[in-house]
């Protein structure tokens, strides 16, 4: 026996389809382990479906890789998070926090948003107040922003205890009294008049970061930004557990981002078990089911037969897509669910291939002298019978998994996956249905589909691979 | 004698074929209670119309609440909502295979109806435009490069279509079309990204015509990308099949000329297993289309499915699933009566 | 009447395979007298259908070497160009009876159009004329009337049979090669099929090869034996020569190995392995399975010799000088 399989093997390790085969479902395995330890189980629910955990993302901007390929730089993301101040300042009221940001700004675009988030804030007396300046290249000083963190309630006692469920976030863009204070910065230093609404339309992040030219253009200017948030205390035991500064480029990571801002090499690498879970799996319990029924169908005949072949009959005869659609529509959408319809509209192909091999095997004689010792007809099925089908059944399990995992990439395509867990076909459907191909986010529809091609080719090249050991056994059989 | 008899008898079994996916789709709906959602729905509808017509007439609103609750009951018992899901069983069967699914929740006919059974019909057509353009487009390269092929196994071409067949069986077709409409959509703008005709559509016929005809290059192109390799395989591997017979042999030796051989023995022989494939495919693609249609937004039944889908349409859903399968039970009776009528050696 | 029909010089036919090349027709001589029948007769895989199509120029694809001669009406096929082949000697001059007749008619077309088919194409005769010869032979080799209108697979395997053998017929060739032309059958349909055999033998006078691996069955219509091992012809002479007096040691086994009806001798088998054409033994290449070997068996490959008149053999035994 395990000469047998030594032999099959290298006989398959002969092709070089099995190799690159082999390499590519190693490589998926690496990934999909790492995945499986690195990420929460409720990824989907907690991050992925969870618009307020992408806020501070850039939406729909490309992979940072791209800047490499065109001659305008497009801004990069900063993210600035302090959980401690660089310098504290004692003044007569009390303790002043600085977070000090640098940030050497060269791109040739201004940043498409400027967000503070605060979080986990401790006062005792008097509500913290918490403020934004920023010192430009050009030496000009701006006071941006000012927040004071909400006061007592009627009834509460110190401590006071702000933002630890959840955290302040401020999103400067947008803000009108950033927009007041811009509009005055403008007036001042450079003498262009501009209505605060007007410096709201243009964006407060494109203010900070150019000068103007004329009263509408503005130019990037570039060079090193320091941002300072202030945050006044008035009791020594005041605490800020953390501050963030967000600006927001047009480039993210290495896959980009979608246009909720999700970074989408995280949902990507988590398509990997998904893929070769539900492929797989699906695939292993099909085959098993398919081999099982044609085996025993075969073997033992009459009634059950009968049955199990007009039940594979009609299955095979009803169209696959639209009742699978139908179904998951109905029943609902889950990820076993899906498994347990893909099983239930793919076994009978085998059925019907193995029970036809069993029947020429039951008048074999090493089966007839099985039976004639007397020996458990369940004893000839698995002992006789099943490892001659065995390596044609094994051929087809692999042959299967990319069935699968095109089909489970289609029904998620048609909005009918599982929304608790993101999968290639989910995030081609959402690119799809949020209109990204129709402006063009090629890094939001291209790396998805070529994912699910790469893992249903490694089993195909598999396959291929095993054709050749594999035949000529069914060869011998007929 | 026995060619109407064999006929006759596939005809049956794939009637019962029809039938038990009926009566299935019939048990999940009412298992799962849709069915008594879509029913509830409808009496809400017409009492909600009802409302509206009777407040002009009826001042006080006591009795109007008394007459329509009346009227509620009546369409309860009418609609069999009073009775268990598996009562209502073969009035709900019937009602699917005679398409009399009532109206469509939001899905509207072009003209704005809301008759399931109108506009099913309306997107039929455009559902065959596209598919049958597509398969006999498949079917003549596949057809002729496939027969060419297999003149030449081990050639270059013949190498190049099994890679691109074994490829073609791991590509996701709906995403081809995706692939190709950022391609030639977005980015060269040589086509347009979807639809059936420009918005307005051009008033000239002929011009109509060519505009549909620019708007199906980039489906029907998907549609035949995806399916062009596994053609040309199976063309390759029947003829190939065929002409290592040994009747093919023989007649060589009796000296006919090979352009008669390869006809009347080759191609005359391998004829019904390759239109088995032609009639299964373009049966299959039917449903298939539903991706491709539902990307190149293509007002077919495929995209009604995934319209349907979309809005919770579920009247549509069901009515599409059954359409969806009687289209694949008569093509697949097509089949057997071409097979039938191709090859003599299945007449008993 | 000892009229040459068809001459056989040093025919080989070799091909290519994954193994090797395989030499299938080694130097073959043999000819075919008006009238004769010539059993060519040994086991399976010794180049008997290799030489059925090497004669009507037949050839696979992967065919390493064909040369040597094949004189039909003073024409050699061998150089004969494929068009001609197929004009001038297939069916007109030589029909083949392949082997495994339930296979050799095309499903889709029926028979008796199969039958008239090198009619309308050779004979350029329309298809009245050509349906009627069609009949003619049809009857001719016992089929029924209504036959000419069935499908193949609406016909049994002995009918099948005599379709094929009517199609042989059509053309009047002079020369019909029968491969293994019973051998699918069942026995009493097998003995129908020889007895018509010998009836067109008789009637219609036409020379036969009749290739056999059953030496007993060969004997029965055979005038001539030619008895064929790893692609040479090792024995050939008379029937009856060849029957009661073997010369070659496999002749002899060969007979020793069919069951016969009268006598207490119980068949034997032939010890060892059938040979492999890729790599032939050397010298003799029954060399390995024979019981009278000698050193020079091994060493060189036997001449033909003449130790009666007319029955020649390829064996040094019968090799007095050296």
């Amino acid at each position: 026996m395990s000469t047998r399989f030594k032999e099959a093997f290298q006989e398959f390790w002969r092709l070089n389809v099995s190799k690159i085969g082999v390499v590519f479902l190693t490589v998926l395995v690496i990934l999909s382990i790492y995945v499986v330890v690195s990420y929460p189980l409720d990824f989907g629910v907690r991050y992925w479906n969870n618009p307020l955990y992408w806020a501070d993302y850039p939406k729909s901007a490309p992979p940072s890789w791209v800047n490499y390929f065109s001659n305008e730089k497009i801004p990069e993301h900063y993210t600035f998070s302090s959980i401690k101040p660089s310098n504290t300042l004692l003044t007569e009221s009390g303790i002043r926090l600085i977070y000090l940001f640098k940030l050497d700004f060269q791109a040739d675009k201004t940043p498409t948003f400027l967000s503070l988030t605060v979080k986990n804030v401790t006062y005792y007396d008097k509500p913290v107040i918490i403020r934004l300046n920023v010192t430009r290249p050009d030496g000009k000083n701006i006071e941006l922003y000012r927040y004071t963190v909400p006061a007592p309630y009627v009834d509460e006692s110190p401590p006071y205890k702000r933002f630890y469920d959840q955290s302040k976030r401020i999103s400067l863009t947008g803000d009108l009294s950033v927009a007041s204070i811009l509009a005055r910065f403008l007036s001042r230093e450079y003498n262009v008049t501009i209505k605060p609404s007007e410096v709201n339309s243009i964006g407060q992040h494109k203010i900070i970061f150019s000068i103007p030219k004329g009263d509408t253009q503005f130019t990037v200017l570039k060079g090193d930004y320091t941002f300072y948030i202030i945050v006044d205390t008035y009791d020594s035991r005041d605490s800020v557990g953390e501050v963030k500064l967000v600006v927001g480029g047009d480039v993210y990571g290495f896959m980009g981002t979608d246009s909720l801002g999700r970074d989408l090499s995280v949902g990507l690498l988590f398509g990997f078990p998904i893929a070769l879970f539900i492929g797989i799996v699906t695939s292993t319990i099909t085959t098993l089911l398919g081999a099982g029924l044609g085996i025993m169908g075969g073997y033992i005949g009459g009634k059950l037969d009968e049955v199990i072949q007009r039940t594979a009959d009609f299955v095979n005869n009803i169209p696959l897509l639209p009742l699978l659609i139908f179904l998951a529509f109905i029943l609902g959408q889950n990820l076993w669910i899906i498994v347990f319809l893909l099983v239930v509209f793919g076994w009978p192909t085998l059925t019907i291939i193995v029970r036809s091999m069993v029947l020429q095997l039951k008048s074999g004689q090493f089966i007839e002298a099985a039976i004639a010792i007397g020996a458990p007809r369940w004893w000839i099925m698995f002992r006789h019978i099943f490892p001659q089908v065995a390596p044609f059944i094994f051929a087809q399990l692999i042959f299967f998994t990319p069935t699968f995992i095109l089909l489970e990439a289609a029904l998620s395509f048609l909005g009918l996956g599982d929304p608790t867990m993101p999968t290639w076909g989910q995030i081609l459907e959402y690119g799809f249905r949020s209109g990204g191909i129709y402006v063009g986010l090629w890094w939001w529809i291209i790396p998805p589909g070529l994912l699910i091609i790469w893992t249903a080719i490694t089993f195909v090249l598999i396959a291929l691979g095993m054709e050749p050991v594999v035949n000529p056994r069914l060869r011998r059989m007929k | 004698m026995g060619l109407a008899r064999t006929l006759f008898m596939r005809a049956l079994t794939l009637i019962t074929v029809l039938v038990l996916v009926i009566f299935f789709m019939v048990l999940v709906l009412g298992a799962t209670g849709t069915s008594d959602k879509i029913l509830q729905a409808m009496v809400n509808e017409e009492i909600m119309m009802l409302r509206q017509s009777l407040a002009k007439t009826i001042k006080d609103p006591q009795e109007l609440e008394r007459v329509i609750n009346i009227r509620k009951q009546e369409l309860t018992e009418f609609y069999g909502l009073t009775k268990p899901w598996y009562v209502r069983l073969p009035d709900m069967a019937w009602r699917v295979l005679t398409l009399e699914l009532g109206k469509a929740r939001t899905l509207k006919t072009f003209a704005g109806g809301n008759k399931v059974s109108d506009i099913v019909m309306e997107r039929l057509t455009n559902t065959i435009i596209l598919v049958t353009s597509a398969t006999v487009i498949s079917a003549i390269v596949g057809l002729v490069l496939g027969v060419r092929i297999a003149t030449r196994v081990g050639g270059i071409l013949d190498r190049l279509s099994s890679y691109f067949s074994a490829i073609s069986y791991a590509i996701p077709t709906w995403w081809i079309g995706i692939i190709l409409i950022l391609v030639f959509a977005f980015l060269l703008r040589l086509f347009p990204f979807g639809g059936l005709y420009s918005t307005p559509p051009p008033s000239d016929p002929y011009m109509k015509f060519l505009d549909i005809i620019w708007h199906a290059v980039l489906p029907v192109t998907t549609l035949v990308i995806a399916s062009i390799g596994v053609w040309i395989y199976t063309t390759r591997t029947i003829v190939l099949n065929t002409a290592q017979e040994d009747f093919v042999n023989a007649a060589r030796a009796r000296g006919l000329p090979e352009e008669l051989v390869r006809r009347r023995y080759i191609m005359r022989v391998a004829a019904p297993p390759i239109l088995t494939n032609v009639i299964l495919g373009l049966a299959t693609s039917i449903s298939g289309a539903i991706l491709t249609e539902t990307v190149f937004n293509w007002p077919g039944l495929g995209r009604l499915f995934y319209d349907a889908v979309l809005v919770m349409d579920e009247v549509v859903v069901i009515a599409l699933t059954y359409i969806f399968t009687l289209v694949y039970v008569v093509a697949r009776f097509l089949l057997e009566v071409l097979y039938v009528i191709l090859d003599p050696r299945v007449r008993y | 009447m000892l009229m040459i029909l068809l001459e056989l010089n040093q025919l080989k036919l070799y091909y290519t395979t994954i193994r090797g090349v395989v030499r299938a027709v080694d130097n073959v001589d043999l000819n075919v007298e008006a009238g004769e029948a010539v059993g060519l007769v040994g086991e399976s895989g010794c180049g008997k259908t290799s030489m059925a199509n090497a004669i009507i120029k037949m050839l696979p694809n992967n065919v390493a070497l064909y040369e040597g001669r094949i004189i039909l009406d003073g024409l050699n096929i061998v150089d004969l160009p494929e068009d001609e082949v197929r004009r001038k000697v297939r069916w007109r001059q030589i029909s083949i009876v392949f082997q495994g007749a339930m296979n050799v008619l095309n499903p889709v077309i029926k028979v008796g159009h199969q039958v008239a088919e090198p009619l309308i194409i050779h004979g350029e005769m329309d298809r009245d004329e050509a349906y009627k010869i069609a009949r003619e032979k049809m009857k001719l080799v016992g089929l029924h009337e209504e036959v000419f209108n069935r499908y193949p697979h609406e016909l049994s395997g002995g009918m099948k049979q005599r379709v094929v053998i009517a199609m042989a017929l059509v053309m009047n060739p002079k020369i019909v090669i029968l491969d293994e032309p019973t051998s699918a059958l069942d026995v009493s349909i097998q003995a129908q099929i020889m007895n018509l055999l010998k009836k067109l033998k008789r009637e219609l006078n036409i020379s036969m090869i009749f290739i056999t691996h059953d030496i007993a069955l060969a004997s029965d219509i055979s005038d001539k034996i030619a008895v064929m091992y790893a692609g040479q012809i090792v024995e050939i002479g008379s029937a009856e020569q060849v029957l009661i007096s073997p010369k070659h040691p496999y002749t002899q086994k060969l007979l020793k190995a069919t069951p016969k009806l009268t006598g207490e001798e119980k068949p034997e088998f032939i010890p060892g392995t059938p040979p492999d054409l890729v790599n032939p033994p050397s010298g003799c290449r029954f060399h390995p399975r024979c019981p009278y070997v000698m050193d020079i068996c091994r060493e060189r490959e036997p001449r033909r010799f003449e130790p009666e008149k007319g029955q020649k053999t390829m064996c040094w035994l019968y090799g007095g000088e050296t």
